[in-house]
């Protein structure tokens, strides 16, 4: 590990915590207003089906807080097996199963271990099978070549390292395997006030 | 991020900006718009060999 790596190290370990703590609060309070639009009302914005919207877990759809619709791309077919990075409350998760259908595999990773039982018992029913890891985006926590199709929902952005995170995606995808994200990036190096705030960070 | 992927070795690497995100208030969308922040859709893929 570099030395720069390791002086972030302590700022790394806040933003995990304020990171946790929103999106917990966005699925335990789904009613308060954030900075971002969050719920149905977002995700009608970014064009998921109504149908999705009304077969899903309400608590799914209602702390969903992603940022576009990696569905719109992925082109997922029956059979494959494909892991949500940061898969929160399950919605992008369960829309997935219900795409590869029975004979796929679901997998979601979240930094938060609450969030996965959330996102399983969500999955649950609806009929769907989701395996949730608890476990981080930079030490994603499968073998190599694991899976076909990588979605993932305002998620990356959050990391100091994202080389790694990418690095990642790139050792648990099978050969041709592919990704469908989508995500916050900013055209401009973001000032040191908000590197150094975990909580704008984190937003 | 774009960059980040072609440089990991990944191919085919597209973007998109996402139409209709913005943030819920006016302060952080200015604050967003100062720094070119905006929501993308990348996708790309593994090679084969």
């Amino acid at each position: 590990m570099t030395d720069a790596a390791g002086a972030q190290e302590p700022l790394e370990a806040m933003l995990k915590d304020e990171i946790v703590r929103m999106y917990q609060e966005v699925a335990d309070n789904p009613k308060a207003e954030f900075h971002f639009f969050h719920g149905r009302e977002a995700a009608e914005l970014f064009g998921y089906a109504p149908e999705w919207l009304d077969r899903a877990p309400a608590g799914a759809v209602s702390s969903f807080a992603g940022v576009g619709n990696p569905h719109e791309r992925s082109h997922l077919q029956p059979g494959e097996t494909v892991l949500d990075l940061g898969s929160g409350a399950g919605l992008d998760a369960i829309i997935a199963s219900w795409r590869v259908g029975p004979t796929g595999r679901v997998v979601g990773v979240d930094l938060n271990p609450t969030m996965c039982l959330k996102a399983q018992a969500h999955a649950a029913a609806t009929g769907s099978q989701l395996e949730c890891h608890e476990g981080r985006m930079e030490a994603i926590p499968l073998p190599d070549a694991a899976v076909d199709v990588i979605i993932s929902n305002g998620v990356i952005n959050l990391s100091f390292r994202k080389r790694r995170v990418v690095e990642e995606m790139f050792r648990v995808l099978k050969p041709g395997g592919r990704i469908s994200i989508t995500d916050i990036v900013s055209a401009k190096q973001l000032s040191q006030s908000i590197v150094n705030d975990p909580k704008l960070w984190a937003s | 991020m774009f960059r980040l992927l072609e440089e990991t070795g990944f191919g085919r690497v597209r973007s998109a900006v996402v139409p209709g995100f913005r943030f819920r208030h006016e302060s952080t969308r200015n604050s967003a718009e100062a720094f070119g922040v905006k929501a993308v859709m990348m996708t790309a893929v593994k090679p084969a060999s």
